[in-house]
């Protein structure tokens, strides 16, 4: 029987979830002598062309990081779709958006601005942006084109598996590499992680969760046996899935919400105000005043890998469109 | 609800979309008050679209 075949990709990401992989060390021999790869960026030098040189459905594995900001990551994207048998949304930018899907809150034009106007390193007296189409004496050259909002892969094209995470811990791509090998994937549909809060699973101490003040992690040194959030630290556990080997937590730092939201929850962002709100003990408009100043960016905490799979997805702009 | 509606005055909804009271069962013209209120000034903002009409939802 042919080796089965797997591919890698990243789209709007930071190149993290391909060092994930890279990141189970000696495994990958394994996964190299399991499977043939077949495409993947960050290592190999294969191009566009060959890969649509390839049959529908002949790549039996994708592991897809990053969001979709951009007509390339859009087309590669459904490219991929077709070739492969199983597609996985890996890593929280393909799931959730990601870092990248704090994009959201702004729009492409105040992108542009900011990028090619604005920064103070920037000398362009032109005003010289990016286009699509650019004719040269040679002839066109082309770019992709950036869209005003940032997506997931699932919003994008269908996708079988979410591996979660900023990036997915090693172990859970064992996980998914072992239960590929042995044809033991879960469900479509599935999030390989746990169906539980990361709350659930953190072993501090917790007592009584009322708060009377916020905590920024650099103000503060922080009890590490304690639970965060009793300590007036913003801890996404109560809003984000579990799974991750608590990371974060062992290093004395709060949960940012990398795994996106648990089962049953729609909206992480919106639930951890929630959890926010039923703890914070103060009285009085002032102390109310000062809690909330205390969040200085209530959208970008609470919705930091998870803007582009929340219920408002971006920011309301007066006039807009995804594409130019 | 202060920290809801400096969140979602980043996503660019208006405060006046969210309101907070509380009525009790005996205060049935305070309660029709609020409503009144409430749908008055919803009104004049207008329906609600994502994106101000755009084309993102």
């Amino acid at each position: 029987m042919a080796k089965p075949k797997i591919a890698l990709y990243w789209a709007a990401g930071c190149g993290g979830c391909d060092v994930a992989v890279l990141d189970i060390n000696e495994k990958i021999l394994d996964v190299a002598a399991l499977a043939d790869i077949v495409f993947w960026p960050i290592a190999l030098d294969f191009k566009y062309h060959h890969l649509e040189a390839m049959a529908d459905n002949s790549i039996d594995l994708c592991l897809f990081n990053g969001a979709i900001r951009s007509s390339e990551h859009e087309k590669i994207a459904k490219i991929f779709r077709a070739k492969s048998k199983t597609m996985v949304a890996f890593g929280a930018c393909a799931c959730y958006g990601g870092i990248p899907a704090l994009a959201n809150l702004t729009s492409r034009a105040d992108i542009f601005e900011r990028v090619y106007r604005e920064a103070p390193s920037n000398d362009n007296g032109n005003g010289t942006f990016p286009q699509t189409v650019t004719k040269v004496s040679e002839g066109e050259l082309e770019l992709p084109e950036l869209f005003d909002i940032v997506l997931t892969l699932a919003q994008t094209v269908p996708v079988e598996y979410f591996i979660p995470g900023c990036p997915p811990p090693v172990d859970i791509i064992l996980k998914v590499v072992n239960a590929f090998a042995t044809g033991q994937l879960p469900p479509a549909g599935s999030v390989i992680a746990s169906d539980k809060t990361l709350c659930d699973e953190c072993e501090r101490v917790k007592e009584q969760k009322k708060i009377t003040r916020i905590w920024r992690p650099h103000q503060i040194i922080a009890d590490p046996e304690k639970c965060l959030l009793e300590q007036g630290i913003i801890c996404c556990g109560p809003a984000t899935r579990g799974g991750c080997g608590l990371r974060c937590i062992k290093a004395n730092m709060p949960c940012r919400g990398c795994f996106g939201p648990p089962p049953g929850v729609i909206d992480q962002g919106a639930k951890m105000v929630s959890a926010i709100a039923s703890i914070y003990q103060g009285s009085g408009e002032a102390e109310i005043v000062e809690m909330v100043n205390g969040v200085v960016d209530p959208a970008g905490t609470f919705y930091r890998f998870g803007l582009a799979d929340s219920m408002l997805k971006r920011k309301r702009l007066s006039q807009t469109q995804r594409r130019a | 609800m202060a920290l809801l509606k400096k969140m979602l005055a980043q996503f660019g909804i208006e405060s006046e979309r969210v309101r907070l009271d509380w009525v009790s069962a005996s205060e049935g013209d305070h309660f029709a008050a609020i409503v009144n209120e409430m749908t008055e000034q919803v009104k004049k903002l207008g329906p609600f679209s994502r994106n101000g009409g755009g084309k993102n939802g």
